[in-house]
């Protein structure tokens, strides 16, 4: 396998940088929800400051994972599909790539307004995106769970697409994603 | 009670009252100051998994007399309101006034109280006094800095401390972990100083 995308596969960074993001992301929701459910307490501290740092580490992994697009130009060829189809796919995945990056940053946001530091795991303490500000923090916080909730939706119908190409099209779209997939035997 | 009792309570309260009366004036002391509520802070620098955050103590009073030239005399006695502990967050705030860190109701100030200076490296001083948190009192050191101001009687004073929370058991139960709370905090204070009421008269500054 290779790192740079191939005409016919994604390269192994991208995969990688794909499926871990998917991860985490739906390893944050749960963490979020058990959060939620448990009393002002060291375990609830603990389980938000992972929470943030996960988040951070999914902005970066995300920053990373669009700079690597932009730079690795030879995405794999389009699998042939109607023009309205390409634009639904070119717009769905420039949405999901937003939400990804507005999920962590209305969260490091909401975390600044309230004035908590946001770290890496406590080895690097990011900067206050906003002022501490009590109406802020509410309104970011219902920001980050609707981004969350939007996100989920956006994403679900990527993998659904991707399912539909795989079991209906037999085209190579979820193929040239998977781990250890690369193209369909001719 | 009879005559002998008495009189032993009269002397006691005599020496009661000088003895307030020794301690609660500053103007015996060096220069005496008046701070400035209004342009004056005393901060508070704590980490929480792993990462610093600031709070600051809303009211606070302190009783400032210090002359560079005079040591000996110079005197802190600061009292800190710990309930007015401000973090600009509602859930940590209402903590830090709880049973488990501050436990304002049973101890509503925290004191510093500062009889010894002495210079510092880079013309700083350090007052070397008694800390006391939650009724626990630890001998600490704070270094500031003086400077008069360049117009008027006024000056700044500026400085520091750090100290271990839980040497004042502020953290009780599970909140001993230190690993997302940590157990330093940085204690900062700018203090706007103007001249007190011997000053006042035109007799220093």
């Amino acid at each position: 396998m290779q790192w740079r995308n191939t005409a016919n596969s994604y390269g192994a960074l991208a995969k990688f940088l794909h499926w871990t993001i998917v991860v985490l992301i739906i390893t944050q929701f749960f963490i979020a929800e058990s959060a939620d459910e448990l009393p002002d307490g060291i375990e609830k501290l603990s389980l938000i400051s992972r929470h943030k740092s996960i988040g951070m580490l999914v902005l970066i992994l995300a920053v990373v994972r669009i700079g690597w697009r932009l730079a690795n130009r030879g995405t794999p060829a389009q699998v042939a599909m109607p023009r309205r189809q390409q634009i639904a796919a070119a717009a769905g995945h420039g949405l999901l790539y937003l939400l990804v990056l507005a999920q962590p940053i209305t969260g490091w946001a909401m975390s600044s307004a309230a004035n908590y530091p946001v770290t890496l795991f406590g080895w690097i303490q990011f900067p206050a995106l906003v002022g501490a500000n009590h109406d802020l923090h509410e309104i970011l916080e219902g920001v980050h769970e609707a981004t969350f909730y939007t996100l989920a939706v956006v994403a679900l119908l990527h993998a659904a697409a991707a399912i539909y190409h795989h079991v209906w099209m037999k085209d190579d779209s979820l193929r040239r994603m998977l781990p250890f997939g690369g193209r369909r035997t001719p | 009670m009879n005559r002998i009792g008495a009189r032993l309570a009269t002397a006691m309260l005599a020496v009661s009252l000088v003895a307030s009366l020794a301690l609660a004036a500053p103007a015996h002391a060096a220069t005496a100051w008046v701070v400035d509520p209004a342009h004056s802070r005393l901060t508070f620098i704590a980490t929480q998994s792993g990462g610093e955050f600031q709070g600051r103590f809303n009211r606070f009073h302190a009783g400032i007399a210090f002359d560079p030239k005079d040591l000996a005399r110079s005197r802190f006695h600061v009292t800190i309101e710990t309930a007015s502990a401000d973090t600009q967050d509602e859930t940590r705030d209402q903590a830090l006034v709880g049973d488990d860190f501050f436990a304002s109701s049973r101890w509503p100030t925290a004191t510093f109280d500062a009889t010894r200076f002495v210079l510092a490296a880079g013309g700083r001083y350090e007052a070397q006094g008694r800390l006391t948190i939650r009724g626990i009192g630890r001998d600490a050191k704070v270094v500031f800095t003086f400077q008069p101001a360049s117009a008027g009687h006024g000056a700044v004073l500026s400085g520091g401390t750090t100290i271990h929370r839980l040497d004042f058991g502020v953290g009780q139960g599970e909140w001993q972990d230190t690993k997302w709370i940590g157990n330093d905090v940085r204690i900062e204070f700018e203090l706007v100083l103007g001249p007190g009421p011997a000053q006042a008269g035109g007799t220093g500054g």
